[in-house]
This record gives C-alpha cells, structure tokens and sequence, in this order.
C-alpha cells in the first residue's frame, strides 16, 4: 500500500545512514547564518514554507503529540542551547510514533518521534540528532532538495497527476518525506558536532547512537545487508557515519553526557513507550535495545520484563525458558512490575503448570485489580481450580 | 505527507476496488463461518484487504468491520510487506493462546504507527466455542481520528476466526456497538 510506502519514506529521512567523507580530517568550524524572513509566498521556498505552516498547524491538533509540557520544555531548551541565534524560531513537537525519526521543517518545526527518545541513553545523544536537525536548517537542505526533486523525472509524473496548480504543494509534501542527499548528511553531521560541542555536550555519544542503531539493524537483518537493502540503496554504510563521527568527537574533545537529567525526564514515559515498541513485533531489533538497557539503564527490572514479553511473544524454541527467566529476574526484589508476575503464569499455563500458574496469576491480580486483562485471568484461575 | 495518503487512498478507490451490498441474514464467509446481519452492509474490496474482508456502513474512511475466517497455521493477517521492507508480517499460529492472538492483532492494528491501548480483555462465547472479546482505543495515524474498538473471536480446528469492528469514538462508535454486540453474539462456526 502507498501508505507504509509514505511511512518508510518518512522514516528514511534522518534516521537514514548517511556516511561523510573527509571534512572530519579538519578541526570544524561553523558559524550560523541571521535569523530567516519567511520567503516571498510566491517563490518555491515560500510555498515550501506554507506547506509546512499547515502541517505545523495539523499537527498541534494531533492527539498524537505528546502533551507533557515538562519533558517537551525540556527538549526545547535543549535545542535553543544548541540553535543559538535561531532559537526563538525552532518549534518542538514531540510525536508518538515508535520509529526512530527526526525531522526539521524550513518553517522551524522539529519533530522528534517517540521510538528515537526512547533509544537516547542521554542528553547528549540528544543533543546530536537535535544538532544534526538543526545543521540542515541552518543551510536550508530541504530548499535544495525541493528543488532537485523538482529537476528529476518525478515532476512530470506529479504533473500528470495534479495540474500545474496542483503540483508546488505536492513537491512539497515529497520534499519533505524523502530523504536528504549524502552530501547534505555530512554537513549535517559536522554542524550538530560543533553545536553540541559549543553547548558542552560529549561529541562521542553521537557516534554511539549511530553504534546502537547499527546493532539493531544488523540484528533485524541478521548480517550486513541493510546496507545494501532497498531503503538504504542511495545511502552509504552506517559504520562509516558513526566512525567518522568518532573521529570529530577527538577533534572536539570534552563536555557532558547528561545521563541523570535525561532520565529524570523520560522515565515516567518508558513503560508506554516499550508497549509501543513492543507492538512493533520487529523483536530482533527489541531484544538488542533491551538487553542494553538491562545492563546500562536505570530501570532494569521494567527492562527485563519487557525482554520477557518479547521472548513470550516470539516463541521460538527456548524462548518461553527464556521469557521465564527474564520475568522471574524481574518480580526479584522491591517493587516488582506486576505484569511480569502474568507473564509467569501464561508460560506455566501453556507448561500445564498448575500450581505456579495458580500462584502467578493470583499475585498479578492482586497488585492490578483493575488490569484490563483482569476477567480473562480470572477465568483461568477458576479453570485452573475447576 | 497526508495528501499523498489521500491521493493514495483515492486511486485506490476508483482505480481498483469494488463494494458490493451485504445481504440481510445470514452471510457465510469463507467456508466455516456464518454472520448474521441486518442494516446496511458494504463489502469493501481492494487489493490489500485479504486475508480479512473489509466490511462497512458509515464508508470505508469511517468505519470497518475486519472479518477473519479460517485463518491457518502459518497465515499472515493481512498483506505481505514487499521485498527489503523494514515492516513486520504478524503471522496467526495454531498454538497461539489467547493473549497472544490479541497482541497480534494489536500488532496488525497499529502496523501503520497508529497507537494501540488494551482497555479490557474478557472470555466470550464465539461462534459456540470457547474465545475472548476484547476493547481498545486507537490513534489512526493516517488522519489522527481517535477511534475505539471491539473484538471478537476463537480459535477451532487450528483456524481463527475474528471479527474486529472500529469506527471514531465520537458519534460512530457509540452508534454501532450494540449492533456490532450482537452480530457477534449470533456468528455460528461449522
Ligand atoms: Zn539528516
């Protein structure tokens, strides 16, 4: 269907692994450019900009913007430590959406989805997808890229479709789903270096969100093919990104990663945000993020519940001892995740396990009653007594 | 981006697909289950709406009735990624429990980003055997609607049967539930 393929697109956008070439041999410099005017209406890049006024002004209404003013005050604070000059016109909207994407708009909006916060160890990862957003602002990419769309074959198409009317608004909409060129990736990369260094932020952590996102494609893919794979045929190999990236963190060394204040954010928003995840079912790609987070992060018990639930849910041999495992780590100490404690039971369940899947159960509606699950789980408690 | 969706959705519509009227009484889908309707019924069919039937009254934009029949062992629920996509087949199982049935629907449900949240998960009798009904809330992604949801279903003979209704929980949804209640509640499975 047209739509997912709109939704991949999207999600190519910056998220897309863009390697740079040989600037990171120089020490970076940048400076940024005045505040923008908004352009002329009737030039392309006003209309671009009109494009993304209504967009800016569907998505304020979208239920799907998170409406959590501390965290979303948070990332705007960020991004005007990192915007400098430019600061009064980035406008942060943070989506629900489980994927990892970021995006900026030439009108100032920024959307930052909820699967990309929720893979940020901390505020300097933060930091280096918001900077890298800004550095395509900064040089106005999606101008250019507008008008390279325009010059390529796709035109006549939309055309054909829309009329000449019709058409500005509709190279708009594709200058904003498809993905930048490399050249433009690598500049993007070498100003949000910069920025972050300038604000006091670590350069290194951007290399390791790149580090991160890799282990996850390699798990889905199982080798190295993403790089060759359809979505990211025009882009070159993400390790190189991030190797270079690594090498620009040597030549801006110092600053902060900001685990703490990152955390204290975000933590309240973890649990909606693995369910989401969750949902996805690309478990490969969650079992990577999770088991991570079980070692570093600061929630490990909701961590390894989590894990549990995808073993559950991908079933494979082994996987229900596994899951077992995971729940049982979970429920071990103060505070345990009630949920997990149903997991035990559904595993013991299916095992014919009567007396534990008694017991799991039982605890799991005792410490949620109201669970919306709560009748089912009653009805297996009195099959299990019957 | 929504433009190119309904652009997408309009070709869709006039190019490929066709909507025939559901009778009044009894309806056999696929070769086991019966549903017993009244009111005005559309069967929406488009390329990518199988394995479900797609069935409507308020169009195809608003509401849906997704009507799952002998759904086997192995089956994807709805249709194939294309080669080299970053999407996630969801895949019925004949082993499956109930729990994971519902995940997976919840997965085929918000396969499009659109948001999925569990509001209640209980025993019910489908077709005469034994199953789960179970109601949700979603964001559709596409246009942002809040909608709601109810579903039904049970697995016999290592097949799945399901109905999944969802319309936008302000006016619609509440127009229908009964209706959709009590189709659910009279679907027979040979
Ligand atoms: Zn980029």
């Amino acid at each position: 269907m047209k739509r997912r393929q709109v939704l991949a697109a999207g999600c190519a956008c910056c998220a897309s692994m863009i390697a740079p070439r040989t600037w990171a041999q120089t020490t970076p410099d940048y400076s940024a450019p005045q505040r923008f005017q908004r352009p002329d209406i009737a030039s392309d890049e006003g209309g671009l900009w009109a494009m993304m006024d209504r967009e800016e002004k569907a998505l304020r209404r979208s239920p799907l913007v998170l409406r959590d003013a501390r965290l979303t005050g948070y990332v705007q604070d960020l991004a005007c430590r990192l915007g400098d000059g430019h600061c009064p016109d980035i406008r942060i909207f943070l989506v629900r959406t489980p994927l990892f994407n970021a995006s900026m708009a030439p009108n100032g909006m920024m959307q930052i989805w909820t699967g990309l916060l929720l893979r940020m160890e901390n505020e300097a990862q933060l930091a280096a997808v918001i900077g890298h957003e800004i550095g395509h602002y900064l040089q106005r990419h999606s101008v250019d890229r507008l008008r390279d769309i325009k010059a390529k074959a796709a035109a006549s198409q939309v055309l054909a479709l829309f009329g000449l009317a019709g058409a500005i608004g509709q190279f708009a909409v594709m200058a904003s789903t498809f993905a930048y060129g490399r050249d433009h990736e690598h500049e993007a990369d070498r100003i949000g270096a910069y920025l972050m260094h300038r604000a006091g932020y670590q350069v290194a952590e951007s290399a390791v969100v790149w580090n991160n996102l890799l282990d996850e494609t390699r798990a889905r893919e199982g080798n190295e093919t993403s790089e060759t794979s359809p979505l990211f045929a025009t882009h070159p190999a993400p390790p190189e990104r991030r190797d270079n990236l690594a090498r620009l963190a040597e030549l801006l060394p110092g600053g902060t990663a900001g685990k703490d204040p990152f955390a204290a954010h975000t933590a309240h928003l973890i649990d909606e945000w693995l369910q989401d995840e969750i949902k996805r079912g690309q478990y490969a790609e969650s079992l990577v993020l999770l088991s991570r987070r079980i070692k570093t992060g600061s929630n490990p018990k909701l961590m390894q519940y989590y894990r549990g639930e995808v073993h559950r849910l991908r079933g494979q041999t082994g996987d229900h001892d596994r899951a077992l495992d995971d729940y049982q780590a979970a429920v071990a100490g103060d505070q345990p995740p009630p949920p997990a404690f149903r997991g035990i039971g559904l595993v013991a369940r299916q095992r014919g396990q009567k007396q534990d899947a008694r017991q799991a159960f039982a605890r799991y509606l005792d410490l949620a009653p109201d669970a919306p699950d709560s009748a089912l789980i009653k009805s297996y408690l009195a099959e299990l007594d019957s | 981006m929504k433009n190119l969706l309904v652009l997408a959705i309009a070709l869709l519509l006039t190019a490929c697909a066709s909507v025939k009227k559901v009778e009044s009484g009894a309806n056999l889908v696929g070769e086991r289950m019966s549903i017993n309707v009244d009111g005005n019924w559309n069967h929406f069919d488009f390329p990518g709406s199988k394995p479900a039937q797609v069935w409507t009254m308020e169009g195809i934009t608003i509401d849906e009735l997704l009507v799952y029949s002998g759904i086997r062992d192995g089956q994807v629920m709805h249709q194939e990624s294309s080669a080299g996509s970053r999407q996630k087949d969801f895949a019925f199982r004949k082993t499956m429990q109930t729990e994971e049935i519902v995940s997976m629907l919840e997965g085929v449900l918000s396969r499009d980003g659109s948001t999925f949240k569990l509001l209640k998960l209980e025993p019910f009798a489908f077709g005469g055997k034994k199953g789960f009904r179970f109601e949700y809330e979603r964001i559709r992604k596409i246009d942002n609607v809040q909608m709601r949801g109810v579903g039904f279903g049970a697995v016999d003979k290592e097949e799945l049967f399901a109905l999944v209704y969802q319309a936008p929980r302000l006016t619609f949804f509440p127009r229908h539930q009964s209706r959709i209640e009590t189709i659910a509640k009279a679907v027979s499975i040979q």
